[in-house]
């Protein structure tokens, strides 16, 4: 699958994107602000993304998951502080929480293709913080 | 003669009379000259109701003396800051001809005010009409004054409390924020440095080095698991052992994806002080990455993860059916260093029991009572 990933640590982000190459995925864009992950899934049309909530703009990561929700483009979370995600999670389909591990992420991305591509028989991983699970970590701020 | 001589030698007549009804030793009119209690009658027949009788000790204590308030109505004592309501409660009294109690803010001659317990009851003759009113007088402007230094100690006491209190909360929130924000740090550090690891492992083409690489990456992942594990308690001071190694396990067996490498796991919580997450939590990788290793080299396995608390201690036992050889001896000899270091460091015993191709270790460490029975 296309894959954007919106993260402001640059290597953070090039380690990502090698995990999800390595995972049999396309990287079409790195964004590392609010306007430059509108412009690049505008532009490339991904079909999953992943959103690190701060940002060199802010904690506009929270904007950029209600921009894809906007164009119908699934995308999970990835944060350090996952509590700080509203209730109704944005829209993401879940969060991965930093510091994610190499094995926790390659769970994590053999779920979420799965279930792009309409494969619903796998469990999610421990890595993968579901937002219909989210009252479960005692909820964040209401939208 | 004007009418208020009049009336004032009217009410001293009907005083002297009263008087004139008690013989000299006569010990209740004795009693209520002399008596400390500030006391008055007032005859009810008489237009206004005035005075006609007042005591020694009501003279002290009003500064008036008997021929100025003698033929006066009470109100003469009311002032400034007298209670209206109160005054209309006698009043009422009064006119129902009953007994009433009542606390009120009097004048004495020189204007200094005083409170003044009043108890005021009628007096009835034989036919039951009533003759006289007969008042006592009590200050207690003393009680009432520390009655109010009471209140005003409590205001203060209060106000310091509310104040101390949002300083406390201003300061908590400050240090949440605090907390928060180097949590956050200290999980962008371990994965950015996993990431270097990750990097060098990427860029390496010896496969020594690759692998010392990801051994290296192994622990601090291990390091990051309990990151992401500590806060996510309400109390940030507990840690739940067996949801770290529940994520550590089923992860590693999940991303391995060998189907003859079977896990099964009894994890019940296990709440620790936060202090001891980091050996812990090295425990159960080192023990799981060696079963998990022994299994890769091996046709796989049966691997059971055991966190419980068993009457006083807590155990983890790793319990696996692959080859009980050791797959390369410095892989060994890391994994084995740093579980005997982190079972020294919780002060925790270690026994390993090897039958045939059945390996059980357990390391069993003392619970901390206060901690434990809190839960």
């Amino acid at each position: 699958m296309k894959v954007l990933i919106v993260e402001d640590e640059m290597l953070l982000a090039m380690e990502l994107e090698n995990e999800i190459e390595m995972a049999g995925h396309r990287v079409i864009g790195t964004a590392a602000n609010r306007s430059e992950a509108k412009n690049t899934f505008l532009a490339e049309r991904p079909e999953f993304a992943f959103v690190d909530i701060h940002l060199q703009d802010g904690p506009t990561g929270i904007d950029v998951g209600r921009d894809l929700a906007a164009e119908n483009i699934p995308f999970v979370f990835v944060s350090g502080n996952i509590k700080r995600i509203p209730r109704d999670f944005a829209g993401a389909l879940g969060a991965i929480e930093k510091p994610y591990t190499v094995n926790g992420m390659k769970n994590a991305l053999a779920y979420i293709s799965a279930v792009i591509e309409g494969r619903t028989e796998l469990t999610p991983p421990a890595s993968l913080v579901l937002a219909e699970d989210v009252e479960l970590i005692q909820g964040g701020p209401p939208a | 003669m004007t009418d208020n001589e009049k009336r004032r030698a009217d009410a001293q007549t009907a005083g002297d009379s009263l008087v004139a009804k008690h013989v000299r030793e006569d010990p209740f009119a004795a009693a209520f000259k002399a008596t400390r209690m500030p006391m008055i009658v007032t005859d009810p027949n008489q237009d206004d109701n005035p005075i006609i009788f007042c005591n020694a000790a009501f003279e002290r204590l009003t500064g008036y003396a008997a021929d100025e308030v003698v033929g006066r109505n009470c109100r003469l004592l009311q002032g400034p800051n007298t209670s209206r309501e109160t005054v209309a409660r006698i009043r009422a009294a009064i006119k129902a001809g009953t007994d009433i109690a009542v606390d009120i803010l009097n004048y004495k001659k020189d204007g200094s005010a005083f409170w003044n317990a009043l108890f005021l009851s009628p007096v009835r003759d034989n036919d039951d009409k009533i003759v006289y009113f007969f008042a006592s007088q009590l200050d207690f402007t003393n009680v009432k004054s520390r009655e109010a230094d009471l209140a005003a100690a409590r205001h203060r006491a209060e106000a310091e409390v509310a104040k101390h209190t949002e300083k406390l909360q201003t300061a908590l929130s400050a240090k949440t924020l605090l907390v928060h924000e180097v949590d956050h740090r200290v999980k962008n550090n371990l994965l950015t440095m996993a990431s270097i690891v990750k990097l060098q492992a990427r860029i390496t083409q010896d496969q020594d080095h690759k692998r010392i690489l990801m051994s290296v990456l192994n622990r601090v992942e291990a390091l990051s698991t309990v990151q992401r594990k500590l806060f996510t308690l309400d109390d940030v001071s507990r840690f739940d052992i067996a949801d770290v190694a529940r994520e550590m396990v089923t992860d590693l067996v999940g991303a391995i994806g060998r189907r003859d490498i079977r896990l099964t796991h009894d994890l019940q919580p296990v709440y620790v002080p936060a202090v001891k997450a980091t050996p812990l939590a090295l425990i159960v990788n080192e023990l799981v990455g060696d079963a998990v290793r022994r299994g890769l080299s091996d046709g796989g396995g049966d691997i059971h993860v055991v966190v419980k608390r068993l009457n006083g201690h807590f155990l983890i036992r790793v319990e696996d059916t692959s080859i009980p050889v050791e797959v390369d001896d410095e892989t060994a000899e890391i994994g084995r260093i740093l579980l005997e270091t982190s079972v020294k460091q919780v002060d925790a015993k270690m026994e390993k029991r090897v039958e045939g191709h059945h390996t059980t270790v357990d390391v069993t460490m003392l619970v901390e009572a206060p901690q434990e029975i809190a839960n």
